[in-house]
């Protein structure tokens, strides 16, 4: 019962001290005040970049293993010219060794892109052409938003049919629902059945700005109508590309099967191509980098912040030691009316450590309030979890408690005889 | 009459660089309950060394020092602590009163190192404002207090402990001879109600007002005498 009055008691005296020093307790509390908040607002920042970045690869399907077609860098690419095409990517004999010798593929499916003009009336629009299966839709993450997507009759009877990206929809029929409408490609009419979200990320070497402008066909009729070579216009000259596949996309059964899937692929392909012109891509394995490079920054950035908060140590420890410069004669009284050395050490870490949480608490409504502006304004996603403020503010008050130890001490260890007699 | 200190050749030296000084030299007294006793001396005769060890913040270089029977010499700074919170009662020339706190804060301190609860310590406090005739001002800070003032709030903070022993360090030395025997009035009072004060004082009217003066010339006692004064004759 004694110790608990005595704990509440010398809080109310540390208090009291700080109220007496009111501007230059609060000038020491800034400074661990600008510790919390930035720390608090650079892992908020960090946490919330992070996250943006590991949900658009977790769009792409963590039990997936993608593969695609890279146009190899000029000089290899003059080699490899067939028929005065330029031929390069991967091949159907790929992905079927691909298929046979990854264990754990349950299924797979394949893209063949080529670029054309979409028409409507007067209007054209150039877009990639997608021939694909029905299963596409699935397996990368397609959001269906009206109609329907590709059927396996579609393919079957390499029926004239297609499914647009919905920001193409609305430039194509302007006011018109496009679904049921038709539109033209390479002279051959297309009845649009069903309209899809704009992917959040480019594939299959589709530009940026390219990405919005999608058209997806049944592979068969693809290949009736199209071919297997896709015709590029860059300025006035125009060239020819023959890829066979642009992407392809492996679902495995496992995530362990994902990161095995992965070595084997790429030792495949090194072998089966003499250039680099494809690409593997492994979704689970870039969020793991993410997390790990989420880690690091963590680190950095905690680092980087707490030196500010040091900064503010050391300004509470100056301020301690004025402090117990300027009450020795209190300290010498408190001696001698039976304040024993613990008790007075007590003292001015409270106070201390008062300093530092009265900082810290400021630091956390500032640091709380900075992430959510810069949402607002920067539009940067932001996530303020439990550590990133606990952390800050334990540290803050173990700060307190570093930087009052010094000061504490002298004052404990003054002669109380001396003390009484200081001036 | 109950011995309530008792020195048993206590010596004190203190080093000075290479000499060392030879501050109290075998000094031996019983002090009984109740008594009022003034210590005199010339400065350098060893009288604020005594009152230091009288008053457990240092411990005597040779001998023995007992306080209620308890020998204290050779007690740790921590257990001196205890032994200063809970038996002796300090009164200063100089007041000591901690600026920032208020008069009842003050008087309160001894018993907030005794770890009293806050409720007890002020109703207390409050008491023994209203004894030495300051229950109104308890609020004040001692710097809106007149020195009389400021002394007898640190009178009713020496009181706060309820000590064996109430030590008094040339207690009028800072004030007027009106509030001088004010002040000395009060000594009287707390005398008659039981305490046991000792008094370090250089001035013969403060030590006449005890009843046995000890005079200590270079750290010995030079005359221990009675000066007819009785507790009795107070009233």
């Amino acid at each position: 019962m004694k110790a608990i009055y005595k704990v509440t008691d010398t809080l109310l005296l540390g208090l009291h001290s700080i109220s007496v020093h009111k501007f230059r307790s609060f000038l020491t509390a800034l400074g661990i005040l600008f510790g919390v908040w930035s720390v608090i607002a650079m892992l908020a920042i960090n946490e919330g970049a992070s996250y943006e970045s590991q949900q658009a690869l977790r769009e792409m399907g963590t039990d997936n293993l993608i593969a695609e077609s890279i146009k190899p860098p000029p000089e290899e690419s003059s080699a490899a010219r067939e028929r005065g095409a330029m031929s390069y990517g991967l091949t159907h004999d790929d992905v079927r060794s691909l298929a046979d010798n990854i264990p754990g593929v349950l299924r797979y499916v394949t893209v063949h892109r080529t670029e054309k003009s979409a028409q409507r009336g007067r209007r054209s629009i150039h877009v990639q052409v997608l021939g694909t299966s029905p299963t596409y839709l699935e397996m990368a993450r397609l959001r269906l938003t009206a109609g329907r997507f590709l059927s396996p009759a579609d393919g079957i009877r390499a029926r004239n049919c297609c499914v647009i990206t919905q920001s193409l929809g609305r430039r194509l029929f302007t006011y018109e629902d496009p679904i049921g409408q038709t539109l033209r490609l390479d002279g051959d009419s297309f009845v649009v059945i069903g309209l899809v979200a704009e992917p959040s990320r480019s594939f299959a070497g589709i530009t940026a700005e390219m990405i919005n402008n999608l058209v997806f066909v049944p592979r068969e009729t693809d290949v009736e109508r199209f071919g297997r070579y896709t015709i590029l216009r860059t300025g006035s000259s125009s060239m020819m590309e023959l890829v066979q596949v642009s992407q392809v996309i492996l679902q495995m059964a496992s995530e362990e099967a994902v990161i095995e899937g992965a070595k084997i692929a790429r030792s495949l392909l090194v072998r089966r191509h003499d250039k680099t012109d494809y690409e593997v891509t492994v979704p689970l394995e870039l969020i793991e980098q993410r997390r790990k490079q989420r880690r690091l920054w963590n680190i950095v950035f905690f680092f980087i912040a707490s030196v500010s908060l040091v900064v503010g140590g050391i300004g509470i420890m100056n301020v301690m030691l004025a402090s117990v410069n300027e009450r020795i004669r209190e300290i010498g009284i408190r001696r001698a009316l039976g304040a024993k050395r613990r008790d007075i050490v007590v003292q001015f870490l409270v106070e201390a450590v008062t300093l530092t949480t009265v900082g810290g608490l400021m630091g956390i409504a500032v640091g709380m309030l900075v992430p959510v502006i810069v949402e607002k304004v920067l539009k940067l996603k932001t996530i303020i979890s439990a550590p990133t403020v606990v952390l800050p503010f334990i540290m803050a008050v173990v700060v307190g408690l570093v930087s009052g130890l010094y000061p504490a001490k002298r004052a404990a260890d003054l002669d109380p005889i001396r003390a009484l007699r200081h001036e | 009459m109950n011995e309530l200190v008792r020195l048993d050749r206590v010596h004190k030296y203190y080093r000075m660089g290479h000499s060392s000084v030879h501050a109290l030299d075998g000094v031996s007294f019983t002090i009984g309950e109740g008594e009022y006793v003034a210590i005199m001396g010339a400065s350098g005769s060893g009288k604020s060394t005594l009152l230091n060890l009288l008053g457990c913040l240092d411990r005597p270089s040779e001998g023995a020092y007992l306080i209620g029977g308890q020998d204290v010499s050779g007690l740790n700074d921590s257990q001196l602590s205890d032994i200063r919170g809970r038996h002796i009662g300090f009164v200063f020339q100089s007041f000591n009163l901690i600026g920032q706190l208020t008069v009842l804060a003050n008087i309160e301190i001894p018993l907030f190192y005794q770890g009293v609860p806050r409720s007890q310590r002020h109703a207390h406090s409050q008491e023994l404002a209203e004894l030495v005739g300051l229950g109104d001002r308890v609020t004040h800070r001692p710097t809106e207090l007149s020195g009389g003032q400021q002394q007898r709030v640190a009178l009713a903070r020496a009181m706060a402990n309820d000590p064996l022993l109430i030590l008094a360090d040339e207690p009028t030395g800072n004030l007027d001879s009106h509030t001088t025997g004010e002040i000395l009035a009060l000594f009287d009072t707390l005398w008659a109600r039981g305490r046991t004060i000792i008094t370090v004082t250089h001035e013969d009217h403060v030590a006449e007002r005890t009843e046995r003066i000890i005079h200590l010339v270079d750290g010995q006692i030079d005359s221990d005498v009675r000066t007819g004064r009785t507790v009795e004759s107070l009233t």
